[in-house]
C-alpha cells in the first residue's frame, strides 16, 4: 500500500483555470488574459503540459497530440466500470487482440491512427441508481520501461469539471499489462447544477437510453498522459456540442440525480 | 512470488469476480476508501522475471503484504528468501509488513503457525509483522488481515505526528 501516489482530488466547483494555471514561465505578471485555458490556446503549447491539462474547464473537441507521439506505444486496452453495490459489471469493452484485429481487417489499405483513442459508453438506465462504482482500465507498455507515467483523468458535466483523477504510476514495466481501478462514491449534483433545464435541452429527445461517451487523449510528453473525458447524451447532437454532456430520456424526469444523471418514469 | 494470490485477494477484497484471473504481467492498482482510510493497493506481479522490477514500487509504501501459497511446499525456501531481501531496502524501512498464508482452503495447506516457521518470520525485528492464514477463494480472513495492517499503519502515523 501506497501513501503518497495518487492527486485525486474532488473537483473545485466553481473554479476556473485561472486559480491553477501559472502560466508560461517566467510571466507571472502576466495577465489572466495571456493564460492558456481553452484548447485552441493549449494547442499552440509546445509542449502541453499536465498543469495545462488540469487547468481545462471543458472537455476538449479534439486530440491534444498525434498518435506518433506514443513513443511509448502505451495502449489502452480494456475499459470497465461495476457497480459496488450489487457487483454488476455495467460496462466492460475489450480491445480485440492483435491476432483478432488480422482476421478482422478486411481493408487493410485504411488505417485509422485514431483508432482506440474513442471509447463510447452506453447504459441502461440501472446506471442511474449508481451510488458507489469501480472504473478500470487496463493498459499495456511497449517494450521500453516507462518512468514518471501520470494519467489525468476528468469528468465534465457541460462546462463544468466533476471529477478529477490524477494518479502516478511511476514506473512501468516494459512490455507489461496494467490495470487501475479507481472506486469511489458518485458525487452529489451541486445545488447549481441542478438548475439546468434538463426539460427543454431534452425536448427533443427519443431515446430510452442514456450513453456516456469517452474520448480518449493519449499523449507521451515528458510523463505520457491519458485524459479521459465524457460526456452523456441519447447522440450527438451536433459536433460543436459534442463536448459538453446532455442528458435525454424518454418520459418524465422525477429527479436529477448524481452527475447529471435522472431518473424517468 | 507467481501464483500465491495476490491478484485474486485484491480482487475478492473488492468484490470481484476471481474465476478468470490470469499472471499479473505489470500491475494492478485499486484506489479506494475503506473505513475511512484512503488505501492505493499495488498488485506487482510476482513472477522471477518481474521481481527486479519490485524496487520501483517500493517508495512511498506505507504497508507491505505478502502473500505465501501455503501448499506450495517446495518453494517456501524462496519464499523465505525473497521476502528477507526485501526487509533490507531502505525505503521500506517503515512499512509495516503482513504476511497471507492463503490458500488454507486447500488440503495440503500449510498453517499460518508453520509458514511462520518456514519463513523464520520470528527473526524479523526491522518492521511490524502480523501472520494470517487465509483463502482468497472464498474471502476467509482477508479483512482481518487488512484491518490490521490499518490499525498498525495508522498507529505509527498517529504517533509520529
Amino acid at each position: 500500500m501506497s501513501g503518497s501516489k495518487p492527486r485525486v482530488a474532488p473537483a473545485p466547483a466553481g473554479r476556473g483555470a485561472l486559480s491553477r494555471l501559472r502560466g508560461p514561465r517566467g510571466s507571472g505578471d502576466a495577465p489572466a488574459a495571456a493564460l492558456p485555458r481553452t484548447e485552441a490556446e493549449l494547442l499552440a503549447l509546445e509542449p502541453v503540459r499536465p498543469e495545462h491539462v488540469l487547468g481545462l474547464s471543458r472537455v476538449t473537441e479534439n486530440y491534444l497530440c498525434r498518435p506518433e507521439d506514443n513513443i511509448y506505444n502505451i495502449d489502452f486496452t480494456k475499459f470497465k466500470i461495476r457497480d459496488l453495490e450489487t457487483g454488476t459489471v455495467l460496462f466492460e469493452i475489450a480491445k480485440p487482440s492483435s491476432s483478432e484485429q488480422e482476421d478482422d481487417d478486411n481493408d487493410p489499405g485504411v488505417i485509422d491512427t485514431s483508432a482506440g483513442r474513442f471509447v463510447r459508453y452506453q447504459f441502461t438506465p440501472a446506471f442511474l441508481r449508481l451510488r458507489t462504482v469501480g472504473a478500470t482500465v487496463e493498459f499495456t507498455v511497449g517494450d521500453k520501461p516507462v518512468s514518471n507515467f501520470r494519467m489525468i483523468e476528468r469528468h465534465y458535466f457541460r462546462d463544468r469539471l466533476l471529477k478529477n483523477f490524477d494518479f502516478d504510476f511511476g514506473f512501468c514495466i516494459p512490455s507489461s499489462r496494467n490495470t487501475c481501478e479507481h472506486i469511489y462514491e458518485f458525487p452529489q449534483l451541486s445545488e447549481d447544477l441542478s438548475k439546468y433545464n434538463f426539460i427543454s435541452e431534452f425536448s427533443e429527445a427519443e431515446t430510452e437510453k442514456c450513453y456516456w461517451e469517452g474520448k480518449l487523449v493519449l499523449g507521451c510528453f515528458e510523463a505520457p498522459q491519458r485524459g479521459l473525458v465524457a460526456f452523456i447524451g441519447d447522440r450527438m447532437l451536433d459536433q460543436r456540442d459534442s463536448v459538453s454532456a446532455f442528458m435525454s430520456l424518454k418520459g418524465r424526469i422525477t429527479r436529477v440525480n448524481r452527475m447529471g444523471f435522472c431518473h424517468c418514469t | 512470488m507467481d501464483n500465491a494470490g495476490k491478484t485474486t485477494i485484491l480482487k475478492k477484497f473488492n468484490g470481484e469476480e476471481i474465476d478468470t484471473i490470469s499472471p499479473t504481467l505489470g500491475f494492478n492498482i485499486k484506489t479506494l476508501e475503506h473505513r475511512d482510510f484512503k488505501l492505493n493497493i499495488w498488485d506487482v506481479g510476482g513472477q522471477k522475471s518481474l521481481r527486479s522490477y519490485w524496487r520501483n514500487y517500493f517508495e512511498s509504501t506505507d504497508g507491505l503484504i505478502w502473500v505465501v501459497d501455503s501448499a506450495d511446499h517446495p518453494r517456501l525456501e524462496d519464499c523465505r528468501r525473497e521476502l528477507q531481501s526485501l526487509l533490507v531496502e531502505e525505503r521500506l524501512a517503515g512499512a509495516t509488513l503482513l504476511i497471507f498464508a492463503n490458500k488454507q482452503d486447500l488440503p495440503g495447506a500449510l498453517t499460518a503457525t508453520a509458514i511462520q516457521e518456514a519463513l523464520d518470520l520470528d527473526s524479523i525485528q526491522s518492521h511490524h509483522w502480523c501472520i494470517q492464514g487465509c483463502s482468497a477463494y472464498t474471502g476467509e480472513n482477508l479483512l482481518a488481515g487488512i484491518d490490521w495492517l490499518l490499525d498498525d499503519i495508522s498507529s505509527r502515523v498517529f504517533t509520529a505526528e
